[in-house]
């Protein structure tokens, strides 16, 4: 089995959204409305229940290092965004009900028979990836095609990506991979690019990501965070405030019931 | 290209693109529309080649290309043409290639007159029929018309279609010819005075590239062609579809020769064809003026017969004096054993041709009651075609209409949801046309081959059975030619004879009796008539009727019995060039005129770029690809003087089709407008052409007709942006296959314009918002795209504004919108006939305005040119009123 | 032009339609996996890009700050998608678990004379634990879900701790209410249960501000620290109010009072803690400023501050008391429904994640690495494009 995950290369990405026509039609998912948004070449807007991959497309003022020669002070940026199946993965470790397990991919899946709901793994996430579904209310994301890996197949969206741009594999060679490709960029002038989430030394508040990427401006660009945490890495702090505030409440209780004694005798 | 280089084919493959030094893609958003072909451009932007995209927008093309060049829609000549001159100038041209491979060193005619001397034009101009004689473009020393391409197949050209009246060219042209290029007359001195004028200050105030941004292109492509280095062209419809087309992909042809670019690995000129098989339908075509094989159609003409036809298209030398073999083959596998040399061949049951049976006529013609029946099968011209309205208005007129589809397309719904109809200008109860609508069956649902844009031809098996009522292509002709021929069995009148005489004998199997598409194709591939074998390529045909073959240039696509075109070994158990998977016309040659990638004694021009060359030892050649020339022809071979058909092309001559074997820098025939390409504006333009008096292409296609009106030719004050109409990844075409589909749909759910941040503040235009585009044809409601990648350019001081719209939507399917193409007239080049679509001019207001009004239901929703304001003229006051209507009207004054 | 405003439709249209355009099995076009048969939100409207002036362009994509990066302005994480019954679940859980917590002081150490108080806190508090239970399932949609929710324990899910806490204290309580004046060993059980209760009483009241805090929702994350503090000693003083406005006898009311004021007063001060946290990024502390969840916020406060006020202020007029009781409870249901959608209004700014994380509360506060993802320091703002 091994560790799988995807390389997202966004400089080889062409916009043509096939990755995220692919999902969907490999997961039966429905359309998310027929809305012109105005933002460049997006109009589904965001990952969500309906949506597992997602083309974002950047629109910049300014050129491309590396790339973009002639004096046009311009640059196009497109990234396919997806659930990035952290190492440890803020939804997983909110869900209640264990619908949300670690696959022997070492990918994050929710068993869709077992969600019940609850709608806490949509705020689990630092990526605002998981959503939920608006009747049923069962919370739904990219599954890494664990329907696909089961039968050996490539996930229908790196399948589909006629650039390379989504490079699914083994997670070490991903490594090795992404950072040749870095370093070869580098070399041509494109210093911008840099791996996000690559690993837990990368992206410390995630231990890494199985889907990292790798980008040419900063994270929020694309709409991502720029030091994003597994919120349960404050869990500990918080369960301590909460024993601190238990102590207070039996003070005031035992205290109170003291004194209202004592105040008869 | 097929008159430059002699085949109309991409010259590459897409794989080879990898191996290019520098791409330029023109005319073309390769990433948006040939997006699995376009891996190969990312790899070699990886190994370091230079990527540089010539459109009007940046694209997506654009965002991953190294440099973005903005260029005004329709200006494409002077942008190449100033690239020539820059070669030209500074001696960057390949000179052995030059001199070796192309016509450079040919003489001219005396009377030969330039754009130069006459202002726009040149000599031959004949003002009464607009059109060209070509007599003054000629070789000197050679008698009549040197044919293009090896054979005269441009309709109403001199010595075309007449019986054999004109001349036998002189096989060789040596006597003629000035190897030190020195002569003034020659074709390199001629090429240098024509390009001349096209200075980077030109290109800079007609193209609105600023002069820096050029040369930086200019240097880039010289640095990166000749011995060591190849730079690749790529375009499709951005080039094609204009009154200047064919002229614009010449431009780029004479540049790749002098540049040294052609038959050699990581070079050439790559057409992108649209369609799944469009180069295919051009192969077998579905083009009224074509045989297979790109033999021409015949004319009508009293006692023509094939003995007629063969003098006039077999050429003396070169690859095409071969005709002969080719037709008679064709003639025996359409109508078999009743084909027979007494009667020559069946030729008389050929259809002929009377005129122009363009697409764009015959929609005139039944717009005028002239035109009966129509069928549409997999096409949808209400939407995808140039003036929507005027479509429609044929359609209207048509007794009956067969549409085969998908889907309930907009074409096959005109009489009830179009917008003139919506706009009470028409009225469903008035139409008569009765329509039949049949099911098709999608490519998954049948079997076949799609030959692609690199001429592949790629073996398809059918996936699922068709559901319900569809039926392929295949079963509709087959079975409905079968009904024909019972429906004719009893006739025993003369001109039913070629129904009976049809040879249709496909077998067919399953429930549905479906024709077998491999018996067809076996067909192509051609057989022995006498014991029914295939036969290995198109050197086995015979002209003694002793083979059939359905198009000589897919022969050997069946070879040995085995369709080759299944084949599918994986590119990593061959070599790079993938000779292996499916097959390819000619011959499975990958890279054409590849003999080019040796110099003239055979050697490889470098070991980067070696490709195919002579093996002395076994004196043939070889190489990475099946050799384009004949395979022992050894290079210092050099044909004696009486040598005829193909012993007359020498072993340096690598372009085989070509009568001389050359490459041509200047076409002195096959093309009707001009030896040279020569920057002419579009038909609506914003600007007058800079370069001459002469404002457009003067032998251009035009309909004048109050259902196509068309707008001043330049400065018209009520349209003043420049429109260009272009495809998104998330559709495809007139959106039969897309609009249908809502994981596509959502991608790109409404019609939009894209216009810049200026535009959008002088206009009013809020992102998001709507807008509503105009012209003289109709107008149209749209979703607005406020962008920086459309920029406005800056053109003699002034301010040149586009606004792009992508074509997709109709009135029919899950989106709704009135479509970019009821915004265009006819107006087409006079060669291929291919409508402008890419530039034109327009208006751009705030708001749902929208009337549906059309010129072509008798209503225009634009005001008329304000009075004081004088039309201007298209053609230099010089030549007069020219004609431009289509041909068929002038054929019957004439008659 | 999309056909979803419907208008305008013939029959054709509509059968068209229905059979999905095609002169062939509808069937083909209906989609068939498990996820097809969701139903997708309407977004019309949502798209801050939509409607902009020129000015202002898509390609600029900085719609809050001059300096600050962002995707059109959307969301970087997911807004919570629960309903108006989970903010009133933080106050009754609240008020149960405080309120079951001084039922057991008073059980134990009050003598019989507070033991009728006891009883009361104990059906309070077991009231309170049903109508929990009540509101949960209602945000879940079916009560089986309920269960499902107690499948598993999750230690790193304060929800699913949560569950248990309140299943267990809601369980415990029930017991309570019922063995409790029993005599003999079920009425040791009934007490032992209350007692339990009681204990799960405090994580009652806390562990709604962890389930909160351990989220991604910038507001909730950020106030990590004050939130338990706040909601625990809110539930002090909302229980004590409620209590209090509950009939009950004069020595009871020296109880009572002792006990409200104590919980006003840390209501108040842990309140300026969080409005503190949140404060120490201007994006996150935004939505206890101006909105919705603004209003809510400065309402809670000054209910919260009258509340004390009124209470501390000399008088025995009853109606004071219910006044001053009346608005600390209006005060500690206004905070929750402040905070729940102040965590809504922070989801949906993108600023609010990103400068955050910029200033130090994302990883780094628990890791303390200074490197943003893209190894560059995490200070911000950050340099401006162009
Ligand atoms: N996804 C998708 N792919 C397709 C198709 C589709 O509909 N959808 N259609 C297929 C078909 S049928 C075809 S023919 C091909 C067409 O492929 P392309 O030719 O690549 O497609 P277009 O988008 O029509 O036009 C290409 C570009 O030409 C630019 N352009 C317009 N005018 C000019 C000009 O005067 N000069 C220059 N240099 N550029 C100009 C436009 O801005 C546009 O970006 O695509 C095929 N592939
Ligand atoms: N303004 C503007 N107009 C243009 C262009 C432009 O760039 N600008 N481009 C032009 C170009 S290059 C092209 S190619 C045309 C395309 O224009 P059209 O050919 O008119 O449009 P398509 O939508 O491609 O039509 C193909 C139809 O075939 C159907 N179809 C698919 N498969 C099959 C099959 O197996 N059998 C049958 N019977 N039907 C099938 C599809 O459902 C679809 O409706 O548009 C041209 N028009
Ligand atoms: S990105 Fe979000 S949804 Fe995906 S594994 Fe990580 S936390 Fe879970
Ligand atoms: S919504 Fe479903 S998957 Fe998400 S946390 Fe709740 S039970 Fe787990
Ligand atoms: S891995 Fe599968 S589910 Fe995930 S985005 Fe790709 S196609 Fe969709
Ligand atoms: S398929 Fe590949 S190239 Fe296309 S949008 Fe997706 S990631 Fe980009
Ligand atoms: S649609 Fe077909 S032809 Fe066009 S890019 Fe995709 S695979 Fe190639
Ligand atoms: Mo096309």
């Amino acid at each position: 089995m091994g560790q799988k995950g995807f390389f997202t290369d966004t400089t080889l990405c062409i916009g043509c959204k096939a990755c995220e026509v692919a999902c969907k039609q490999w997961n039966q998912l429905p359309d998310d409305g027929f809305h012109f948004t105005g933002m460049s070449y997006d109009n589904t807007g965001a990952l969500g229940a309906s949506t597992w991959r997602h083309v974002a497309f950047v629109e910049r003022p300014v050129p491309l290092t590396g790339l973009t020669k002639g004096g046009i002070d311009f640059s196009w940026l497109m990234m396919s965004d997806v659930c990035k199946h952290c190492q440890r993965a803020g939804c997983l470790e909110a869900c209640p009900t264990g619908a949300i397990i670690r696959t022997e991919f070492d990918t994050v899946y929710v068993q869709p028979d077992v969600c019940n709901g609850c709608g806490y793994c949509v705020v689990g996430c630092p990526f605002g990836v998981i959503s939920r579904r608006e009747e049923d209310g069962r919370a739904w994301k990219c599954t890494l095609c664990y329907d696909r890996l089961g039968e050996g197949m490539t996930p229908a969206c790196a399948k589909a990506c006629p650039t390379e741009s989504i490079a699914f594999g083994d997670l070490d060679d991903l490594h090795a991979r992404a950072e040749n490709r870095v370093r070869k960029l580098h070399e041509q002038g494109m210093t911008d690019a840099y791996l996000y989430g690559k690993d837990a030394e990368n992206q410390p508040g995630t231990g890494g990501l199985n889907a990292f990427f790798l980008l040419v401006d900063k994270p929020e660009v694309y709409s991502l965070p720029p030091d994003p945490v597994v919120p349960t890495m404050k869990g500990k702090r918080t369960w301590g405030m909460v024993a601190l505030g238990a102590l207070g409440m039996a003070a005031m209780a035992v205290g109170s019931v003291l004194l209202g004694r004592e105040a008869r005798s | 290209m097929g008159i430059t280089f002699g085949r109309g084919g991409a010259t590459n493959f897409q794989q080879d693109l990898r191996n290019a030094d520098c791409i330029i893609i023109q005319g073309s958003n390769m990433a948006e529309c040939h997006p699995v072909g376009f891996q190969w451009v990312m790899e070699a932007r990886e190994r370091g080649a230079t990527v540089i995209h010539v459109d009007p927008r940046f694209t997506r093309t654009s965002a991953v290309a190294n440099q973005h060049v903005p260029i005004r829609a329709g200006s494409d000549i002077a942008f190449l043409g100033g690239l020539i001159r820059y070669v030209l100038e500074h001696e960057r041209y390949f000179e052995e290639y030059v001199v070796a491979y192309t016509n450079a060193a040919n003489i001219i005619r005396e009377g030969f007159q330039d754009t130069e001397e006459l202002d726009g034009f040149f000599s031959g101009f004949l003002p009464d029929e607009g059109k060209y004689d070509f007599t003054t473009w000629q070789y000197e020393g050679v008698g009549g018309t040197v044919p293009a391409g090896g054979h005269k197949h441009i309709y109403g050209e001199p010595g075309a279609g007449k019986g054999g009246e004109h001349e036998e060219g002189s096989a060789r042209f040596e006597a003629h010819k000035d190897p030190t290029l020195q002569h003034p007359r020659c074709v390199f001195q001629l090429l240098k005075r024509h390009f001349q004028r096209y200075t980077p200050a030109i290109v800079s105030q007609v193209c609105g590239v600023p002069e820096e941004q050029f040369l930086q292109v200019a240097e880039t492509l010289c640095a990166n062609s000749g011995r060591e280095r190849t730079t690749a062209f790529c375009y499709s419809v951005g080039w094609t579809q204009h009154t200047v087309g064919v002229q614009y992909i010449r431009t780029a042809s004479i540049l790749q020769l002098l540049l040294g670019n052609m038959g050699r690995p990581g070079g050439g000129i790559l057409a992108l064809r649209g369609h799944s098989s469009i180069q295919g339908s051009s192969d077998i075509p579905t083009l009224y003026n074509l045989l297979p094989g790109y033999m021409p159609m015949p004319h009508a003409r009293q006692g023509y017969d094939l003995d007629d036809y063969l003098k006039d298209h077999a050429s003396s030398t070169g690859w095409w004096s071969n005709l002969p073999k080719y037709m008679v083959s064709l003639l025996k596998a359409w109508f078999g054993d009743a084909a027979t040399q007494e009667n020559h061949y069946l030729f008389g049951h050929l259809p002929r041709l009377t005129g122009n049976h363009s697409h764009l006529q015959t929609v005139t013609d039944m717009a005028d009651g002239r035109v009966k029946g129509y069928f549409i099968m997999g096409e949808n011209p209400a939407v995808g075609s140039s003036n929507g309205a005027l479509q429609r208005k044929g359609l209207r007129k048509l007794d009956w209409l067969v549409v085969r589809d998908l889907t309930l397309i907009e074409t096959a719904e005109f009489w009830r949801n179009a917008p003139e109809i919506a706009a009470g200008d028409v009225r469903t109860e008035d139409i008569q046309t009765e329509v039949f609508f049949f099911p098709a069956a999608a490519h998954t649902e049948k079997e076949g081959t799609f030959t692609n844009t690199q001429r592949l031809l790629q073996w398809r098996d059918k996936a699922v059975e068709p559901r319900g009522d569809a039926r392929s292509e295949l079963h509709f002709v087959y079975h409905l030619g079968r009904k024909l021929k019972a429906l004719y069995a009893g006739s025993r009148e003369g001109k039913d004879q070629p129904i009976h005489d049809l040879l249709w004998d496909y077998p067919t199997h399953g429930p549905m009796a479906e024709p077998s598409a491999e018996a067809v194709l076996q067909e192509i591939n051609g057989y022995t008539v006498a014991d029914r074998r295939v036969v290995s390529g198109f050197s086995d045909l015979k002209d003694d009727g002793s083979t059939a073959c359905g198009c000589w240039l897919y022969s050997g696509c069946y070879a040995d019995g085995v369709n080759q075109t299944a084949r599918r070994k994986p590119a990593r158990e061959q070599s790079w060039v993938a000779s292996e998977w499916g097959w390819a016309w000619p011959a499975n040659r990958r890279i054409l005129y590849n003999r080019a990638s040796a110099d003239p004694e055979g050697r490889p021009w470098s070991e980067r770029k070696k490709y195919v060359w002579w093996d002395e030892a076994q004196r043939r050649w070889t190489g990475e690809d099946v050799p384009d020339f004949i395979a022992d022809r050894p290079p210092d071979y050099r044909p004696p003087k009486d040598a005829r058909g193909v012993d007359a092309l020498g072993g340096a001559d690598p372009f085989i089709m070509q009568v001389d074997g050359k490459g041509w820098l200047y076409a002195p025939s096959g093309i009707v407008d001009g030896p040279l390409p020569t920057h002419y504006e579009p038909p609506e333009s914003p600007v007058e052409n800079a370069l001459y008096g002469q404002q457009c292409n003067p032998v251009r296609l035009e309909w004048r007709r109050r259902d196509n009106p068309l707008h001043r030719a330049w400065d018209d004050p009520r349209f003043p942006f420049v429109l260009t109409t272009y495809r998104l990844t998330e559709h495809h075409t007139a959106g039969g296959m897309s609009r249908w589909l809502s994981w596509l749909s959502e991608l790109q759910p409404e019609q939009f314009c894209e216009v810049s941040p200026e535009l959008a503040a002088e206009r009013g235009l809020t992102n998001g918002g709507w807008a509503t585009v105009r012209t003289a044809r109709g107008d149209m409601e749209c979703r607005v795209l406020v962008t920086e990648r459309m920029r406005p350019l800056r053109m003699k001081g002034k301010w040149v504004h586009q606004i792009g719209l992508p074509y997709h939507w109709g009135v029919t399917g899950r989106l709704r919108a009135s479509g970019a193409n009821d915004l265009l007239p006819f107006v087409a080049d006079p060669n291929v006939e291919i409508v402008e679509s890419k530039a034109f001019t327009g208006d751009i207001v705030a708001g749902r305005q929208s009337t549906g009004e059309r010129a072509a239901a008798d209503h225009s929703p634009a005001e008329p040119l304000p009075p004081d304001l004088p039309e201007l003229r298209r053609d230099s006051p010089s030549v007069g009123d020219v004609p431009h209507d289509a041909y068929q009207e002038h054929l019957e004054q004439e008659r | 032009m999309s056909d979803s405003n419907g208008n305008g439709e013939t029959l054709l249209d509509r059968l068209q339609r229905k059979r999905d355009g095609r002169n062939v099995d509808p069937a083909l076009g209906v989609l068939s996996g498990e996820g097809s048969q969701q139903r997708v939100k309407d977004p019309e409207g949502a798209y801050p890009a939509h409607g902009q002036q020129v000015t202002h362009l898509p390609s600029r994509a900085e719609p809050q700050r001059e300096d600050a990066p962002s995707y059109y302005g959307l969301p970087a994480v997911k807004e919570p998608v629960w309903i108006w019954s989970i903010p009133t679940y933080l106050y009754v859980g609240g008020v149960a678990g405080a309120a079951s917590l001084l039922g057991l002081a008073a059980d134990v150490m009050g003598g019989p004379r507070l033991a009728k108080l006891g009883r009361r806190c104990l059906w309070v508090g077991t009231a309170g634990d049903m109508i929990s239970t009540v509101l949960l399932i209602h945000d879940l949609g079916r009560p089986e879900r309920f269960l499902n929710m107690l499948r598993v324990f999750r230690p790193t899910s304060p929800m699913s701790i949560g569950s248990w806490v309140l299943a267990g204290s809601g369980g415990l309580n029930t017991l309570g209410v019922l063995l409790a004046h029993r005599p003999g060993w079920m009425g040791v059980v009934g007490r032992s249960a209350a007692a339990g209760a009681a204990v799960l009483g405090m994580p009652l009241a806390g562990y709604t501000a962890v389930l909160l805090c351990n989220t991604s929702v910038p507001i909730w994350q950020a106030t990590h620290r004050a939130l338990p503090l706040f909601f625990m000693s809110s539930a002090t003083a909302a229980a004590g109010s409620l209590l209090s406005l509950l009939p009950h006898a004069p020595h009871e009311a020296r109880v009572l009072r002792p006990y409200r004021l104590a919980g006003k007063v840390a209501e108040l001060v842990t309140g300026v803690a969080v409005a503190r946290d949140a404060a120490r990024v201007s994006e996150v502390a935004r939505p206890l400023k101006e909105g919705v969840s603004g209003a809510l916020w400065k309402t809670s406060r000054v209910c919260s501050a009258a509340g004390l006020l009124l209470d501390v202020l000399p008088g025995r007029s009853r109606w004071k008391h219910v006044a001053a009781d009346v608005l600390t409870t209006a005060g500690a249901l206004a905070a929750r429904f402040a905070i729940f959608h102040a965590g809504k209004a922070s989801a949906r700014n993108p600023q609010a994640t990103f400068q955050g994380q910029r200033q130090g509360l994302g990883a780094a506060e628990v890791k303390g690495n200074t490197l943003a993802a893209d190894g560059k320091p995490l200070k911000f703002p950050l340099p401006v494009l162009r």
